[in-house]
């Protein structure tokens, strides 16, 4: 053991030694004193509740946002589909027939022929000439044909002239009797020339 | 002091007791779970998934969206977009059945008596009211029929194919059934288009998904983009020229192909008569595919050009070479005559082309050696397809072997007794447009997989030279003395300003009833311009013109039409350059 011991024990006097005899074999009192429990117990509560009570706020805070998503998807939704119709409106608006019968209502027609200037010199390559719209462009396919039912065969009347009446006061009677059949014939002709020319049309379009 | 404690558990009994009463105790819990394991994983598994699942779990289907066709500037020639379809439940609808039909016919332009029907059938709990009808205008009409008080509608998913340039392009890009692609590119390129569906399956509590709750997603795989090299603008302007053109000359039907001379890439491929994509069942079947692609038929005189210039580039002839055309030419089995009565006339070989003399085509091409003309046209791309991605497409017919008699190469020579798709021939004429080099034609930009697993598209364009750089000069100013107003016979077809080259084609054609001639006609006008430095090769075709017109005054002024249009658009300026002079006779 350590040295100063020793000396110590030889400058203590020979009374003593019985009584450091006897102090030696006594049991040493506990020192340390029992903990308080009070501070114990009231953390491990505090980290138990603050455990659960977090738990529960973060619990919420995630149906919450749960609930944020599934409207905010709903929204997302909705709003794509608002892109998508609206992109096919665009896409409708631009469609080159509907630019085109709006120009035609403008009054706008083809440009004759392609030609240049070149914007350094100021040539004109190519031979400009005025737009007139004397070529018609038709954008529309022509209307489709009549059925049958709807268009049926002229119905040829053939109505021969009177003779020319002599002026006389027998005659007027007759005159404009004839001259009323004629008119009828004339229509009738008309009528028939129009049937015809439809009916020609119609053939077209079926071919 | 205090006495020392009496030691812990006294009355707790022996720790070693505890110890096995306790071990007992949780031997007999974990034994308890172990039998429940046991029984939940090892007897019957599937019947409590199936219950958990019942239990709130979601199944939804995530849709991959279709994807687009475009044109080549990236405007759309088909989209997709979020459809919905309006259902009801007549059960609960029959009630106020007409009231209900009267509304919804005034918001959803459904028939309103067939709606009626619908909403009071009997005993159905389902019905169809509309369907494809854009989401937000189904969710908006039902939204609105709830707040009036109307029960028993619902909607559900039904993606909407939409062509927003409705008939353009439409014989190409084809269109949609029910379910599944019908016809043309969608068709074709489905795989590429379609997409891979994807799923979720997630907890739901309340209509909102549980956090931390089961949850699966597989993310479906959006279809890719077609962009094809058409331009949606010029196809437009294309096809009303040629509804017009073949209206015009009361024709049965008609095509125009215009190619970019350079790339080969289709510009526009018109059909007349044509359908609207967004309605292709109110058209006759006959007119949903292209005929551009898909119908033979013979090309006429337009072939006269790749006779000739397969002749100079053999060197038998130049455009000056001097030809006596005799009236009529008898030859082994029928007399050969011109279609203008003439009596012997002194053409160049120019004149030949710039007349359209099918009699100096035929003496000329008697310098050929057997099989020659076979190899040439075999080269500038007759007789096989294109393979451009076009369903249907016919090979054409190009006599090989035994069948290319001496005869029949007369009749070649000019374009008869032989066949050819629209575009095949587009593409033999614009060889001689790109200074002899064929370069193969392609519809879809980039490259893109067939249903059929062929590649196609510009990335695999292939370039050979078919006919000499000069050959290919010298049949472009033959051509351009077709469109001149005073020896040509397609004056019509010139583009003022511009050089242009061209070739008429009036061929008898093949009826399909007796399999003959049957005294109708293909007329066509193929060319390009500027004939100096080709831009465009632009072929137009009218099926059975009753107009009495041919290649020159039905197609000329159409071809006349689209190229100004196309040199306009693409901003070409003419070359200035000295126009062909060749004399036509001596």
């Amino acid at each position: 053991m350590s040295s100063p011991v020793p000396q110590v024990r030889s400058r203590m006097p020979r009374v003593a030694e019985r009584a450091v005899e006897r102090a030696r074999l006594t049991v040493v009192p506990r020192t340390r004193g029992q903990a308080a429990r009070m501070p114990f117990v009231a953390l491990v509560t505090l980290v138990l509740l603050g455990g659960v009570v977090g738990l529960l706020l973060f619990n919420t805070s995630m149906q919450q946002s749960s609930f944020a998503a599934t409207a905010l998807e709903g929204q997302a939704t909705t709003l794509a589909a608002r892109q998508q119709s609206l992109e096919m409106d665009l896409d409708r608006l631009r469609d080159p027939q509907r630019i085109a019968a709006a120009a035609q209502q403008l009054g706008m027609v083809q440009a004759c022929g392609p030609a240049f200037v070149r914007l350094g010199s100021g040539a004109v390559s190519g031979r400009p000439c005025a737009a007139d719209g004397s070529v018609p462009f038709r954008i529309t396919p022509p209307p489709p044909a009549k059925p049958a039912a709807l268009d049926p065969a002229p119905t040829v009347v053939h109505v021969t002239a009177p003779p020319p009446v002599s002026a006389g006061d027998s005659g007027d009677t007759n005159g404009e009797a004839a001259g009323t059949g004629e008119g009828q014939g004339r229509n009738d002709h008309k009528n028939q020339q129009h049937l015809q020319q439809q009916q020609q049309q119609q053939q077209q379009t079926r071919r | 002091m205090r006495q020392p404690r009496a030691p812990r558990g006294s009355r707790r009994g022996s720790p070693q007791l505890r110890l096995r009463v306790g071990f007992v105790v949780i031997a007999m819990t974990l034994s308890v779970f172990g039998a429940r394991l046991v029984q939940l994983q090892g007897l019957d598994p599937n019947s409590y998934a199936a219950m958990a699942a019942a239990e709130g779990l979601v199944k939804v289907d995530l849709p991959a969206e279709r994807g687009d066709i475009l044109d080549r500037n990236g405007k759309p020639l088909a989209g997709s977009i979020d459809g919905l379809m309006v259902v009801a439940d007549p059960a609960m609808t029959a009630e106020r059945a007409p009231e209900l039909a009267r509304f919804l016919y005034q918001r959803l332009d459904v028939d309103y008596v067939t709606t009626l029907n619908r909403l009071r059938e009997q005993g159905s709990r389902f019905e169809y009211i509309a369907r494809r009808v854009p989401a937000t205008k189904a969710t908006e009409v039902v939204d609105a029929a709830e707040r009036r008080g109307f029960e028993g509608l619902d909607t559900r998913r039904d993606p909407l194919r939409d062509y927003p340039a409705g008939d353009v392009a439409a014989n190409l890009v084809g269109f949609m059934g029910t379910d599944e692609p019908l016809a043309g590119l969608e068709r074709t390129f489905d795989g590429l288009l379609a997409g891979t569906d994807g799923s979720a399956r997630y907890e739901v509590g309340g209509g909102n998904r549980i956090p931390l709750g089961e949850s699966t997603v597989t993310d479906p795989v959006d279809g890719q983009d077609l962009r094809t090299t058409l331009d949606l603008d010029l196809q437009w302007y294309t096809q009303r020229v040629l509804g017009q053109t073949v209206e015009g000359a009361r024709g049965d039907s008609g095509f125009a192909v215009v190619m970019d001379s350079r790339t080969g890439e289709l510009l526009a491929v018109a059909d007349y008569p044509t359908f609207d994509a967004n309605d292709p069942t109110s058209s006759p079947k006959a007119d949903l595919g292209s005929r551009a692609m898909q119908d033979v038929y013979e090309p006429g005189s337009v072939e006269k050009v790749l006779t000739v210039s397969s002749l100079i580039d053999l060197g038998l002839v130049t455009p000056r070479t001097r030809i006596v055309v005799p009236p009529q030419l008898q030859r082994e089995d029928r007399p050969i005559n011109d279609w203008f009565p003439h009596g012997t006339i002194h053409l160049t070989l120019a004149g030949v082309i710039a007349k359209s003399s099918n009699i100096g085509t035929v003496l000329a091409a008697d310098k050929f050696e057997q099989g020659q003309l076979y190899d040439y046209l075999r080269d500038f791309g007759l007789g096989r397809r294109t393979d451009i991605g076009v369903r249907g497409e016919t090979q054409g017919l190009l006599p090989d072997g035994s069948a290319w008699t001496h005869q029949m190469q007369d009749r070649i020579a000019f374009g008869q007794s032989l066949s050819v798709n629209g575009v095949q021939m587009a593409a033999a004429v614009n060889t001689i447009a790109n200074d002899g080099v064929r370069v193969s034609p392609s519809l879809v930009q980039g490259e893109a997989t067939t249903g059929d697993g062929d590649v196609v598209g510009t990335d695999t364009t292939t370039k050979r030279r078919v006919i000499s750089t000069g050959a290919a000069h010298d049949t472009a100013r033959m051509m351009e003395r077709v469109v001149d107003p005073d020896v040509g016979v397609a004056p019509g077809a010139a583009v003022p300003g511009y050089r242009v080259a061209g070739k008429t084609g009036t061929a008898q054609r093949v009826g399909e009833e007796c399999g003959c001639y049957d005294g109708t006609f293909t007329v066509s006008f193929a060319g390009f311009a500027p004939a100096d430095d080709p831009r465009f090769t632009i072929y137009v075709v009218v099926q059975n013109p009753r107009n009495g017109g041919g290649g020159g005054s039905v197609g000329g002024p159409a071809f006349a039409k689209i190229m100004s249009y196309a040199l306009q658009r693409y901003g070409v300026p003419p070359t200035d350059t000295k126009p062909s002079r060749l004399p036509v006779e001596w």
